[in-house]
């Protein structure tokens, strides 16, 4: 499998039903995500005293790099059809969900819920939405590994490319909104 | 007589198995089924709204029962019912005629279908739930708050449309591919049927408006279930955030409900007339330039809520200039018909019709862009009427130009002409006599989603006529359900081409074989079963 | 106070001629455009022209273009004139003679001038611009009075502004316009517009408390809870979740506009508002038939 596909010479976007399908999806996600991004800049000012003492950018920063990374294992995984690769990808996206896990944990024993403030709301609004689709990003990943393992040379290169488009995706939109919520305390 | 083809056997005489379907075909009548009943039930919620407002202070209906009438129909009648109807004859045909086996993703397809339905039952489960939304079809904030709305009906609201909406959302995923990427040879995007263009921009209109209702829909339901304040006031939050929101879907929405119409009446219109469409280009161009000024038109459904003079004459300019192309479509179908050979078949005045009627909603649109006027009579039944002359007038008058007209491909049997035209005057006589007595009533006064009215008002003989109306209207319905029932059991034969049409919905079997056509058709123009008819006189694009 | 510079129409003279104009122009349009539409299928329908051949014409760019840039050209005609219309109801830098403070209730209206409170029927004085401060305490409301103006949402948290013109004396009928829950269609509104002196007497009249009477009426009143939602200046009752109800016999109806305001119906109403107003925010409060006799005199008795 790893052999038969080319170099950087992938399926393209403007011609297999399955990229373009996936490239068609992300558009409207973005639109999407647009919206809740744009609420939460609406009510930014309302929450930022809140965001800026209790946000942990650092340590999110590190879980962050994890995500960023799985972009980078992704693309190896997809350029040569490899199964380790793919693990590493799963593992890294669970790294940055269980941290998460725990900056959620952190917050709520902390009194900070969806309820709590304008900034409560929109923080867990935004990075739950942002969560739910890593998470679903790892269920496409399982079940692109399990697909290997089960029907190694059958499977066509663009089911990588197809996963590996979304997951990208997903890990641009943390780019945002890691930005916006984190980064954007700063400012 | 042969076995009725369509819902018992598949034309290779196998059954055909509705819940594990994956034909294209299969699935378009499935949609178009769930949305021929969620018609018939949005329906009998207007008459018994109509029955409630015949008489001033009448007692028919409590205040909740109306409430929950008209949010349920408006939801209905979009969602459940016209959607549905489109995207379903958007299933069937868009493969045929761009000489397609099947759609690009046929198990997603099915999914799509599927979860529409599902949306929609969950909707009216709250019926059993303890009582259905009542907050309105657009539900605005903060009356659908929990602290307003505190029962179910809202929840289901909330869950019911974002199914549905995921499964439409899918759909438009499936239709945009299928149409860029499994066009037959020969068949370049300049040549596609009229259908077909207004199909990919609605899907493409689907893809950007749908998720800013997702995103509104998550919002208020981590108000309602998380104890959030997205659009609580008292929390901080902004209550036209949720207006922002649902109009920046709410008016792509009306397009998403009228170009695939209006993409079926340039197919009729054309092969009435025994021409080809006048201005192909500006036909298919102008749905291009709606659906661009289409997400920037928005606040003009916010116009009384005091963003500004400056932000509302912005809205109403791109507002006005919606009406430009939109113009440059009924000039060009009216061009079509100029020196054409008219076959009046109830198809072709349905088409007629809608745009007679479409002009009328289009001209008090324009009227309701209009800053000032809007003020005067925005949230009346002014507006009410607008909206049921673009949607029944336009929309369903098209749908049923469109079921007149496609119903013996997909059946293999005709629909009558002489109930036909019956159903067709009867329907033109009904629904004027309905809304057009609504804009006075508007003009003078008379608020929107009120259960009732002072008889001191003096509103109730419009509301009388309008009643009546509705009346003659469901009468017209019946007479169609009628001919739907008749033509299944025992139609005149319609044969694979008809009404000579000049698409390749045409050139195959009515109704097609599972694979649509026994071998890839090849085009060279624009109406390649005319080319192939008439080889001497081909098209030259 | 300061009249209205005759130069300056009412907000709603203003509509009125713009929809006029613009009504004539759609009128022309339909008409153009059906007649074309009627005349085509007339003249070329198949039984006329059997024998002909369709024609095979598709395309004239310099049609197209006409017919697109016309319209374009009638639309921004049709701005211009919106344009001049909105500034005009606006106010257009004229000052406001009065200023009125409206908050919307679920299903009723408070209306404040200064320090005076009342409900639901909006006294203004004839021949000056009226400046409406507009806001709610629950969901949006939208008030409008067709004859005086356009509308305006109410949105709580929010303060709108909305200009009333009356030329004429009398009684302008008008009525929430936004849904606003179970009673939106009771949510009425009576505009009564004066002669500046009966509105000032009017005004001062509103200006005062309630008598202290020491009759029945007023104990029960005082004695029941209907003194946690109402007030009545002058006594010890000083709720706010419903109508002031200092004046309460001087308004025309009860309930928005759902009765009309006598001593038999204002004691069937307090006697059971929901078989009126089936949904409105006052309860049912159990009273004794000659309590609710003594009640409904007193509260008609408030002028
Ligand atoms: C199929 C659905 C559909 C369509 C096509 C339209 C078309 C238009 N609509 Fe409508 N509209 C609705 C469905 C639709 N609408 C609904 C459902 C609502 C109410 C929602 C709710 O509140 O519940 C609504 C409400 C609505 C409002 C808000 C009213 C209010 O709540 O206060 C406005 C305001 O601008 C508006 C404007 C327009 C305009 C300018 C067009 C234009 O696109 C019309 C363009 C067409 C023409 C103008 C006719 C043909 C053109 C010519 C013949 C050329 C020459 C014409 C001129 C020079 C003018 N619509
Ligand atoms: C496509 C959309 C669509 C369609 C087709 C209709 C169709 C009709 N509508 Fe509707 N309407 C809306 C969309 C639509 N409406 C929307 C969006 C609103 C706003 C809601 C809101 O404010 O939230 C609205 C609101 C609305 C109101 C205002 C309610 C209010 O503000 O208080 C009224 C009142 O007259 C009304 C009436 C009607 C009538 C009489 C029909 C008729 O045309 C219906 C004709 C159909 C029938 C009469 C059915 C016949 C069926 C049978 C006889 C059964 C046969 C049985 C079997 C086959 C099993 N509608
Ligand atoms: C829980 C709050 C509440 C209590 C208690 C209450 N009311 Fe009310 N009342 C209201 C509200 C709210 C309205 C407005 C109803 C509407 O029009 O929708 C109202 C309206 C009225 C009106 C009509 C006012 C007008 O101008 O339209 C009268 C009179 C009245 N109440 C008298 C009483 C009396 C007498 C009692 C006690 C026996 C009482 N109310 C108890 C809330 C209350
Ligand atoms: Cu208040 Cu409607
Ligand atoms: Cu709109």
């Amino acid at each position: 499998m790893s052999a038969s596909v080319a170099v950087g010479r992938g399926p393209s976007i403007a011609h297999d039903r399955v990229l373009l399908g996936v490239a068609v999806f992300i558009a409207s996600e973005s639109v999407f995500f647009l919206a809740i991004v744009l609420a939460y800049l609406a009510y930014r000012d309302a929450g930022l005293a809140t965001a800026k003492a209790n946000l942990d950018i650092p340590r999110t920063a590190i879980f962050s790099i994890a995500l960023f990374s799985s972009s980078a294992t992704m693309a190896l995984a997809a350029r040569h059809g490899s199964r380790s690769w793919l693990v590493a990808t799963i593992a890294l996206g669970a790294v940055f969900l269980a941290g998460q896990g725990s900056e959620y944990a952190r917050l709520l024993a902390s009194g900070i819920g969806p309820g709590r403030e304008l900034f409560g709301t929109t923080f867990f609004t935004l990075t739950g939405l942002h969560g739910v689709h890593v998470l679903g990003g790892l269920v496409a990943l399982f079940a692109l590994l399990a697909a290997h393992i089960r029907r190694r040379s059958a499977l066509r290169p663009v089911a990588f490319e197809a996963v590996g488009l979304y997951w990208h995706f997903v890990d641009a939109v943390w780019v945002v909104v890691f930005s916006v919520v984190y980064l954007g305390t700063l400012l | 007589m042969t076995a009725l083809p369509l819902w018992v056997r598949r034309p290779s005489g196998e059954r055909v198995g509705w819940l594990r379907t994956v034909d294209h075909k299969e699935i378009g009548v499935l949609y178009i089924g769930m949305g021929v009943a969620f018609f018939a039930i949005g329906g009998l919620e207007a008459l018994l709204l109509r029955a409630q407002l015949a008489t001033p202070e009448s007692r028919l209906v409590d205040p909740s029962t109306y409430d929950q009438a008209f949010t349920v129909h408006g939801v209905t009648m979009i969602l459940l019912a016209v959607v549905p109807l489109l995207v379903g004859f958007a299933n069937y045909l868009v493969p045929l005629m761009i000489g397609a086996p099947d759609v690009a993703y046929p198990r997603l397809n099915a999914l799509s279908f599927w979860l529409s339905l599902v949306g929609g039952i969950v909707l009216y489960f709250s019926f059993l739930a303890g009582g259905a939304p009542d907050t309105g079809w657009f539900s605005y904030a903060p009356l659908a708050e929990r602290s307003f709305a505190p029962g179910l009906g809202v929840d289901y609201y909330i869950v019911g449309l974002a199914v549905n909406g995921a499964g439409t959302i899918i759909g438009a995923i499936n239709l945009t591919v299928t149409i860029l990427l499994m066009r037959c040879p020969g068949m370049a995007i300049s040549r596609v049927p009229l259908f077909v263009w207004m199909t990919l921009v609605t899907s493409i209109l689907i893809l950007g408006a749908y998720p800013a209702l997702t995103a509104a829909l998550v919002m208020l339901f981590v108000d309602r279930q998380l104890g959030g304040h997205f659009f609580d006031p008292a929390g901080g939050g902004q209550v036209v955030l949720w207006q922002h929101l649902f109009w920046f879907f709410g008016h792509p929405e009306v397009y998403i409900m009228v170009l695939p119409a209006m993409g079926m009446i340039s197919e009729i219109i054309p092969v009435f007339s025994g021409k080809p469409i006048f201005g192909y280009r500006f036909v298919a161009g102008s749905s291009v330039a709606i659906a661009f000024l289409s997400f920037g038109v928005w606040a003009h459904h916010m116009f009384a809520v005091g963003l500004g003079d400056t932000e509302n004459a912005i809205f109403a300019a791109t507002s006005m200039l919606i009406a430009v192309p939109t113009g440059v479509k009924i000039f060009n179908w009216i061009a079509t018909m100029v020196g054409g050979r008219i076959r009046l078949t109830t198809a072709m005045l349905f088409a007629v019709g809608f745009i007679a009627m479409f002009v009328i909603g289009g001209l008090s649109g324009v009227s309701l862009a209009v800053v000032p006027i809007d003020l005067a009579v925005t949230d009346s039944y002014y507006v009410v009427a607008h909206l049921h002359y673009v949607l029944f007038g336009g929309t369903m008058l098209g749908i049923f130009a469109g079921a007149y007209y496609w119903f013996p491909k997909m059946t293999g049997r005709l629909l009558d002409e002489g109930l036909g035209k019956l159903h067709f005057w009867a329907t033109f006589a009904g629904f004027n006599l309905t809304f057009l007595p609504q804009h006075w009533l508007g003009a003078v006064g008379m608020p929107r989603r009120v259960f009732t009215y002072a008889a001191s008002t003096g509103w109730g003989p419009l509301n009388l006529v309008s009643t009546i109306g509705a009346a003659i209207l469901a009468v017209a319905m019946v007479i169609f359900a009628v001919n739907l029932v008749r033509s299944l059991r025992s139609g005149e034969v319609a044969g694979d081409d008809p009404w000579d049409g000049f698409t390749l919905e045409w050139a195959t079997s009515s109704p097609p074989p599972a694979e649509n056509f026994p071998t890839i058709p090849a085009v060279t123009g624009r109406r390649p079963l005319w080319d192939r008819k008439h080889p001497d006189q081909r098209d030259r694009a | 106070m300061q009249a209205y510079p005759p130069i300056v129409r009412p907000p709603a003279e203003a509509i009125g001629t713009l929809a006029l104009i613009v009504g004539a122009i759609a009128l022309l349009i339909f008409i153009g455009v059906e007649g074309a539409l009627i005349y085509a299928v007339w003249r070329y329908r198949a039984s006329r022209s059997s024998t002909e051949q369709p024609a095979r014409f598709e395309r004239n760019t310099r049609v197209e273009i006409a017919w697109t840039a016309l319209p374009a050209l009638v639309l921004a005609l049709v701005f211009v004139l919106m344009l001049g219309a909105m500034a005009e109801i606006g106010g257009a830098g004229v000052e406001p003679g009065l200023r009125v403070r409206v908050v919307g209730h679920q299903w009723w209206w408070e209306f404040g001038y200064g320090a005076v409170t009342t409900a639901n029927e909006l006294h203004i004085p004839v021949e000056t611009a009226v400046e409406l401060d507009l806001t709610s305490t629950d969901v949006i409301h939208s008030f409008w009075v067709p004859e005086l103006g356009g509308k305006s949402d109410m949105l709580p948290g929010t303060t709108n502004h909305l200009r009333l013109f009356a030329r004429r004396a009398g009684v302008y009928e008008g009525q929430c316009s936004e849904f606003c829950g179970i009673e939106h269609a009771w949510m009425r509104i009576r505009v009564v517009a004066e002669s500046q002196a009966d509105f000032d007497r009017w005004l001062a009249a509103q200006g005062q408390s309630a008598a202290a009477r020491g009759g029945d009426g007023e104990r029960i009143f005082l004695a029941n809870i209907c003194v946690n939602c109402h007030t009545i200046r002058g006594t010890t009752a000083a709720g706010a979740a419903g109508p002031d109800l200092t004046h309460a016999g001087a308004r025309a109806t009860l309930g928005a506009g759902v009765l009309p305001n006598d001593v038999a119906r204002m004691r069937a109403w307090i006697a059971d508002p929901q078989q009126y107003k089936p949904g409105a925010l006052m309860p049912r409060v159990p009273l004794s038939d000659p309590e609710l006799d003594a009640l409904a005199a007193y509260l008609v008795s408030l002028k």
